[in-house]
């Protein structure tokens, strides 16, 4: 099945390419054969690692922070009324503000990029761990009070369960968001990566070059959420009945 | 342990703000290896005083006296497993220090030997409920807090299930704080029945039972009822 969209998509492209001419949308040969020059100098494999080492950094840095404040929010009324309007401002402010003044006050370094990727993505990972705490099953938390559980063992086995369906939305849609912007941050201030030679390409007006590159990462998150993300999602459902 | 509940006075504000009292001056203790049953109309807080005893709440008038230590083994109304964990691993998970030996035996007593993988999510009620009296007695608890255990099982079960725990409760020298609506129920298990009255409840009548459970047969569980009947006609 999914190799059959697969096909449906490269025929509606051959099919795009011949109509709108190969200057402005070269055929996939043409593609493929960018893609390997790249891949032959090993620029491909540089560029496109760089970007995962920077999706991978603001990620885990992002889920960390945003879980424990969201679940601080979630539980405590006094930090969700102090932290909500901090929460709002960061959830509208564009991408391009946080990383253009990231790089103004931190300077074009690998810090500053892996931040404003991160604050990017951190309201959204909040605003989804605060509903679920908000969402925790009092009559469990009481169970564990009367069978007096430590904090730890209440946290692993009665908090984290309930909240993971949230973590794994927040990741989900939070991976979707970072991928997008980390192209933005790389393109405005990084020496490589994926978003860098998208950059070049777009001065040198290099379709195949930019569709190589667009089409690579394409690649690597398909193959990303297929590996990872979703079976990760299976075995923490493992316990609902078959049919949800 | 010794167990002492005093409750002056318990009272739930309602969504319009006004004050309805639950609970008023009632007050027992409970000897190690006794069992008191509560009685009393649904609604008239037997759970609020359970909650109260278990220490889950502490917005009231009058004071709970336990020693700092004693281990709580609580059966809620509604099970409260913790539906993404095994049937083994909820009473692991409770019970941290319980051996296998422990474990395998209270299986074996609630014939729950054939579900220890199985999910709570794939158990019927009566099965769960049975679970979470396993759970409550993995812990060795000195308290042992049944809520309607028995409720909403079929006849046949409810006696099953009440004949297991009438053993269980035997084999530990604790304090078990029950509460029920059933007559039947309280007679079986009890050693000290409180009969208490609607909203606000107090205690209306305390009746002792001699008889030791394991003694009580047909016969003796209708002597007992007939002369709590005849006590609260003769009121």
């Amino acid at each position: 099945m999914r190799l059959l969209s697969l096909a449906l998509f490269i025929v509606t492209w051959w099919v795009a390419s011949l109509l709108a001419g190969s200057a402005k949308l070269p055929p996939p040969p043409a593609v493929l054969a960018a893609v390997i020059t790249e891949a032959r100098s090993g620029a491909l494999f540089v560029n496109l690692g760089a970007t995962l080492a920077r999706v991978a950094l603001a990620f885990a840095l992002a889920m960390t922070l945003g879980v424990a404040i969201g679940y601080w929010m979630g539980r405590v009324r006094i930090a969700n009324r102090l932290g909500d309007p901090w929460l709002i401002l960061l959830l509208n402010l564009p991408a391009l503000v946080v990383i253009v003044l990231a790089y103004i006050w931190a300077g074009l370094t690998e810090a500053a990029a892996i931040a404003a990727i991160a604050i990017n993505k951190l309201p959204t990972a909040i605003v989804t761990l605060r509903e679920g705490t908000r969402a925790l099953d009092p009559a469990l938390d009481e169970m564990a009070t009367a069978f007096a559980f430590t904090r730890g063992r209440a946290f692993r086995h009665v908090v984290l369960p309930q909240l993971a369906p949230y973590i794994a939305a927040a990741a989900r849609s939070g991976l979707a968001l970072i991928w997008k912007i980390v192209l933005v941050a790389e393109l405005l201030g990084r020496p490589n990566g994926v978003g860098f030679e998208i950059g070049v390409a777009f001065q040198l007006f290099d379709i195949p070059l930019l569709l190589a590159y667009a089409l690579s990462f394409g690649a690597v998150v398909l193959v990303i959420e297929t590996v990872l993300v979703q079976p990760f999602e299976v075995k923490l459902s493992r316990w609902r009945p078959r049919a949800a | 342990m010794q167990l002492e509940v005093h409750v002056a006075s318990k009272a739930f504000k309602n969504a319009a703000g006004e004050r309805h009292e639950v609970l008023k001056d009632i007050a027992f203790a409970l000897k190690p290896g006794e069992t008191g049953v509560l009685i009393g109309p649904s609604g008239c807080g037997k759970t609020t005083l359970l909650r109260i005893v278990a220490g889950l709440d502490h917005d009231y008038q009058g004071h709970v006296s336990r020693p700092p230590q004693t281990r709580i083994g609580m059966v809620f109304q509604e099970p409260r497993l913790l539906p993404w964990r095994s049937v083994e691993q909820n009473l692991r998970i409770a019970a941290p220090q319980a051996d296998e030996a422990k474990l395998s035996a209270l299986f074996a007593a609630l014939e729950l030997n054939a579900h220890r993988s199985h999910f709570p999510g794939e158990l019927s009620l009566g099965l769960a409920r049975r679970v979470a009296v396993a759970r409550a007695l993995a812990v060795e608890p000195d308290l042992l807090i049944l809520d309607e255990p028995l409720a909403s099982l079929d006849d046949a079960l409810a006696t099953r299930l009440r004949g297991q725990i009438a053993s269980l409760v035997e084999s530990r020298p604790m304090v078990t704080l029950m509460v029920t609506h059933d007559l039947e129920d309280a007679v079986c298990l009890g050693d000290r029945l409180f009969f208490l009255s609607a909203r606000p409840a107090r205690i209306l009548d305390v009746v002792p039972i001699c008889a030791p459970r394991r003694l009580r047969g047909e016969a003796e569980i209708a002597l007992i009822k007939a002369e709590i009947a005849r006590r609260a006609t003769g009121e």
